[in-house]
């Protein structure tokens, strides 16, 4: 069951759905910033409740944030999965060694940032009286260190992927059309 | 020195992966498969932007039965052609 539910994980994440979306570095690091802004959302829904609750003006606002902050999360995780072919989400074994190095230096430089992270939050609950905080900033909190920690290696594993080689059916035909197609990589 | 050459972009081993494919008629595809990674990643070799492991480069060397040097080097191989 599980190796059947893996092998169509790895297969739908060979196929190239809405290409576009991901193309090109530039597109991809703006799906990366989307999904950066998304978890800035769950962060400024954890302030609006930790100010403002209990009320109804925190209660609004907090669930738009975090409404708005899930439309936002799903597509752009789901591309920026596609765009590195799962590199982040796959088992280490259906990875192959550069793959395997990718997944490795995103994981560090996300253990960077989400360190970052803690000592921000620390500093902020440390130098706040802390005395009367609301039970929905306090879930909010955690909700948002959930979602940053998870959600971090994708997309810095997105910001940092090269464009991909171009399908060898587009450079033959870009050969066709005159290009000279030199025998040594670009050093 | 590892560092310096890092800082440098001279730690860049060069290869005739692309050469040796179009000479024995073998897609990306094909030639992944046969060794078990993915169809980019020989596009990334080909195109210098990923450095093989010794074990990967002994297995793209083993498979068009060539010595390694003959498809890895740390200095440029001469274009077709010239002296």
């Amino acid at each position: 069951m599980f190796e059947r539910w893996s092998a169509y994980r790895r297969e739908v994440l060979q196929r190239d759905t809405l290409p576009s979306w991901y193309a090109t570095r530039g597109r991809r690091r703006a799906l990366a910033a989307a999904g950066m802004t998304a978890m800035a959302l769950i962060w400024a829904a954890t302030a609006v409740s930790w100010n403002l609750a209990p009320s109804d003006t925190a209660m609004v606002v907090s669930l738009s944030l975090l409404g708005v902050s899930v439309l936002v999360t799903l597509p752009v995780i789901s591309l920026l999965n596609i765009a590195t072919r799962g590199t982040m989400s796959l088992s280490e074994r259906l990875l192959d060694e550069r793959q395997v190095a990718e997944r490795v230096r995103s994981f560090a430089v996300a253990h960077r940032v989400m360190l970052g992270v803690l000592v921000a939050v620390a500093a902020v609950v440390l130098g706040t009286d802390t005395e009367e905080v609301p039970m929905a900033a306090v879930a909010l909190g955690v909700v948002g260190l959930f979602e940053t920690h998870l959600l971090l290696p994708v997309l810095i594993a997105g910001w940092r992927a090269p464009d991909p080689p171009p399908d060898e059916e587009d450079e033959e035909a870009a050969e066709e059309d005159g290009g000279d197609g030199g025998d040594e990589p670009a050093a | 020195m590892v560092a310096k050459d890092k800082a440098d972009g001279k730690e860049h081993v060069h290869n005739r992966i692309a050469v040796l494919r179009a000479e024995r008629g073998v897609s990306r595809r094909e030639l992944a498969t046969a060794l078990g990674v993915h169809y980019q990643t020989i596009g990334y070799l080909e195109r210098g932007e990923y450095s093989p492991s010794l074990y990967l480069a002994l297995r793209i060397a083993a498979f068009f039965e060539v010595p390694v040097e003959v498809v890895f080097s740390l200095e440029p191989f001469p274009r077709l052609g010239s002296t």
